[in-house]
């Protein structure tokens, strides 16, 4: 009986190749342990912006789940949240829906009956389906168009397919694009941009509205800082489309076909001198020149100050925060820190970093959240001083941890700052 | 007329996949929740509190969607036993969600495929996510004594034991509800107390035929209990050791209650524990309180008094609020919206499987 945690060198898992990934770290091979991190990474709905809070990033709109009792259950949570009270309703499937679909003749009617209950109408509705009809086959366009004919609102799906995670099209992809589905052609305007990606705004102090301003961009839109169903739809005349995360490339790829809106894609980066080339580059694609030196050197001092303070310690990365774990740790050993080990699911993607990583970090270890053996964890085996993710604190409950996951995103040099910040005070 | 099933207020319930996994998660196997991962995270982020303090080996199956389309159900069995070769669990359960009662999933096959690959004893719940926990529970208690009661328990009964059906979070009102049921039945005498699924082991329940008596705590203990009183006699009472406890928390004094109308809320045992306090409270007076206990979920008509009612829809739960004439609700905090302009005394009495809160917890979930 095995009685220690899975876990591998970053040395091994380069040596191994994004070819050859231990079937350990491949979830399709085993059951998926219940720890955070896999919870949010293995549940579409289950925290932050999965899918059903994600679905809402429409100004003005609700959301219909169409399942089984027990896929709106944490829904409660999420109707905790300020600016989310009154937007969730429920048609709840009985035990022939599931078998049969008799559900589907149900919802026209019941979007009708949401929009008349409410006192002001919704922008939209959008109809959160899940698993039983993902093994239905259901046509939600189909049943989307008919509730739109009886309510007088635009009707959208959301696929929270769990079972498609690993899919092409999982579902925080199709939500992305669901959430943009509504904008129409419009005149474009050179002077305004979209950013896509995340669910809420970058942070308030992010240079890159600074950078965008300085290349002549008047207007920055985000679909998450649109208080009106009006300025939502004026993100149809944006000049171009800035993408922070991969997830957001397929709603892209539709506004480029539908409204003809180009895009380009950036990284969300913890290491300064990468996150310099990128705004290098991305300033030379759209014919602009950045100057990024303030804010580089603010972020780089905090980083400075952080190590003439606490010296070179120990942390250990999750994979529940604002960051890719791999890069950040591979920031944190570039800046002079030690990594002893990351918890992280793995992709191919991932080997970008890892091999950078393998040749001054070797002996990281990476645990896998999703593996069974993770029980067996133990924290006392652990030389960590500091620890990032709420995952990661999970593992180390008595560990300074910075859980790096707040709503508002980091992203480029502000966020390499905020970090060493919250860093400094958690040692504090 | 309001679509059948259209809940505009009112949020689901913890589901029966939650109930089972809720009577389980103390007893040392391996659960596995057959499903694509929502349901496990929903079951260890929401309806469990005990997850965040005390460990234990719940596993999402991890389908994805040509498992379901192809049934592959050897690939599941592939993945139970190479688990079961790195945790040392005493059992293996797996619980049904919406994804397999779609597809039909043959339990018994697969119970039957699990225990040869394994060797381990193996049960499965056909739970579908759709209907309510105390589903879930009540199948769970039943598969457990079945399979873990060996064949000579009735040879002779413990004196002065008691075995206690229906304790899990989703039906008290704290984490340590179990062993405060524990005291309260010892100091009453009970030499032997043992509460299925909470703060016990899997071993009790290979006592549980030799039981004096059982109590039932919660409706969804009741044919679990009626199980154990035909197969091995042992005589049950419902009841709920705790409504002292309960009454005391009540924001309402004794004087209030005379004359008046009350409807209480909440699954049928504690419903009917609750009405039976404040009655004795306000006992033999002309004016005594006409109390009516109402439930979602099971109701049964051996506890059940003239005038309680089952609420299935949210718009049942609108009209019986508006047409009650009540004076005075007592029921779960999540319902107060829902009762809309009644107009007489609101009273919370929380109910975790409804508003996923206790009385007096702080966080008990990682996700807030």
């Amino acid at each position: 009986m095995i009685t220690e945690p899975y876990s591998i060198t970053i040395r091994e898992l380069n040596e191994a190749g994004a070819d050859n990934i231990p079937p350990e770290l491949v979830p399709a091979t085993q059951l998926i342990y219940s720890s955070p991190a896999t919870l949010a990474f293995n549940s579409p709905g289950a925290t932050g912006f999965g899918v059903k809070r994600a679905g809402l990033a429409i100004p003005g709109s609700v959301m219909l789940l169409v399942a089984p009792g027990c896929c709106g259950r944490n829904t409660k949570l999420l109707s905790e949240i300020p600016g989310y009270e009154d937007r969730f309703f429920f048609l709840l499937m009985d035990e022939s829906d599931i078998v049969n679909g008799d559900h589907l003749a149900r919802v026209p009617e019941a979007v009708r009956e949401v929009v008349d209950y409410l006192d002001e109408k919704p922008s939209a509705v959008m109809v959160c389906a899940t698993c039983v009809d993902a093994l239905l086959g259901t046509d939600w366009d189909r049943v989307c168009r008919k509730a739109e004919t009886l309510s007088g609102v635009p009707v959208r799906p959301c696929y929270m397919y769990a079972l498609t995670r690993e899919g092409r099209k999982p579902p925080m992809v199709l939500v992305r694009k669901a959430i943009y589905s509504l904008l129409e052609p419009a005149k474009r305007d050179p002077r305004t941009v979209n950013i896509m990606g995340y669910f809420s705004p970058l942070t308030d102090d992010c240079e890159m509205y600074d950078l965008l301003r300085q290349a002549g961009v008047k207007k920055i839109n985000e679909i998450s800082r649109c208080n009106e169903f009006e300025e939502y739809m004026g993100m149809s005349r944006a000049n171009f489309n800035i993408i922070l995360n991969h997830e957001a490339r397929t709603a892209a790829d539709d506004l480029a076909g539908r409204l003809g809106i180009p895009y380009l894609e950036l990284t969300r980066l913890y290491q300064t001198d990468k996150i310099a080339n990128q705004y290098s580059a991305f300033a030379e694609s759209i014919g602009a020149v950045f100057d990024d030196s303030e804010f580089r050197e603010r972020a780089e001092r905090a980083v400075a100050d952080f190590r003439e303070k606490y010296g070179s310690i120990s942390i250990a990365v999750g994979e529940m925060l604002n960051a890719n774990a791999f890069e950040l740790a591979l920031a944190l050993v570039k800046y002079g820190f030690k990594v002893p080990e990351i918890y992280s699911n793995v992709s191919r993607e991932d080997y970008v970093f890892i091999r950078h990583l393998a040749e001054i970090s070797p002996e990281t270890r990476l645990f896998t959240n999703l593996s069974p053996t993770m029980l067996f964890y133990d924290c006392s085996r652990a030389d960590a001083d500091l620890t990032l993710g709420k995952d990661a604190e999970y593992y180390h409950p008595d560990c300074p941890n910075v859980p790096w996951n707040e709503e508002k995103q980091p992203f480029g040099y502000s966020g390499v700052t905020r970090l060493f910040e919250k860093m400094t005070e958690a040692l504090a | 007329m309001s679509v059948k099933g259209l809940h505009k207020i009112i949020y689901p319930f913890a589901p029966d996949q939650s109930g089972a996994a809720a009577v389980l998660y103390e007893l040392g196997g391996m659960i596995i929740i057959c499903d694509a991962g929502g349901c496990a995270g929903n079951v260890c982020g929401f309806d469990e509190p005990r997850w965040l303090s005390t460990k234990s080996a719940v596993f999402s199956a991890g389908l994805r969607d040509m498992d379901a389309i192809l049934g592959r159900d050897d690939l599941l069995i592939e993945k139970i036993k190479k688990a079961s070769a790195k945790i040392d669990a005493n059992f293996v359960a797996v619980i049904g969600t919406p994804v397999p009662a779609t597809i039909a999933t043959d339990y018994k096959a697969l119970r039957r495929m699990a225990e040869k690959r394994t060797g381990l004893p193996v049960i499965t719940i056909d739970s579908n996510g759709v209907l309510w926990y105390d589903s879930g529970i009540e199948k769970t208690y039943i598969e457990c004594f079945r399979r873990f009661i060996p064949e000579d328990n009735a040879k002779c009964i413990i004196p002065g034991s008691v075995g206690v059906i229906g304790v899990t979070p989703l039906d008290s009102d704290s984490l340590t509800s179990g062993k405060r049921i524990i005291e309260t039945l010892r100091k009453k005498g009970s030499r032997r107390v043992i509460c299925y699924g909470a703060g016990g082991s899997l071993d009790d329940f290979a006592d549980a035929g030799r039981m004096e008596k059982n109590i039932v705590v919660a409706a969804s203990g009741i044919r679990a209990a009626r199980y154990l009183k035909e197969r091995y006699g042992t005589p049950y009472e419902c009841t709920d050791p705790l409504i002292t406890d309960v009454r005391a928390g009540l924001p309402l004094d004794t004087e209030e209650l005379y004359g008046k109308k009350v409807l209480i809320i909440h699954q049928q045992v504690r419903a009917n524990a609750l009405r039976e306090a404040l009655l004795e409270e306000t006992g033999g007076l002309s004016d005594s309180p006409e109390i009516t206990a109402a439930t979602w979920f099971s109701m049964f008509d051996e506890i059940a008094e003239e005038g309680d009612f089952r609420i299935r829809e949210e718009s049942d739960f609108f009209d019986r609020v508006r047409d009650g004439n009540w004076d005075i609700i007592i029921a779960d905090g999540s319902f107060r919206k829902a009762a809309g302009d009644f107009g007489g005394r609101f009273i919370e009495l929380p109910h975790f499987a409804v508003s996923g809160h206790f009385a007096d917890e702080e966080s008990v979930r990682f996700y807030n």
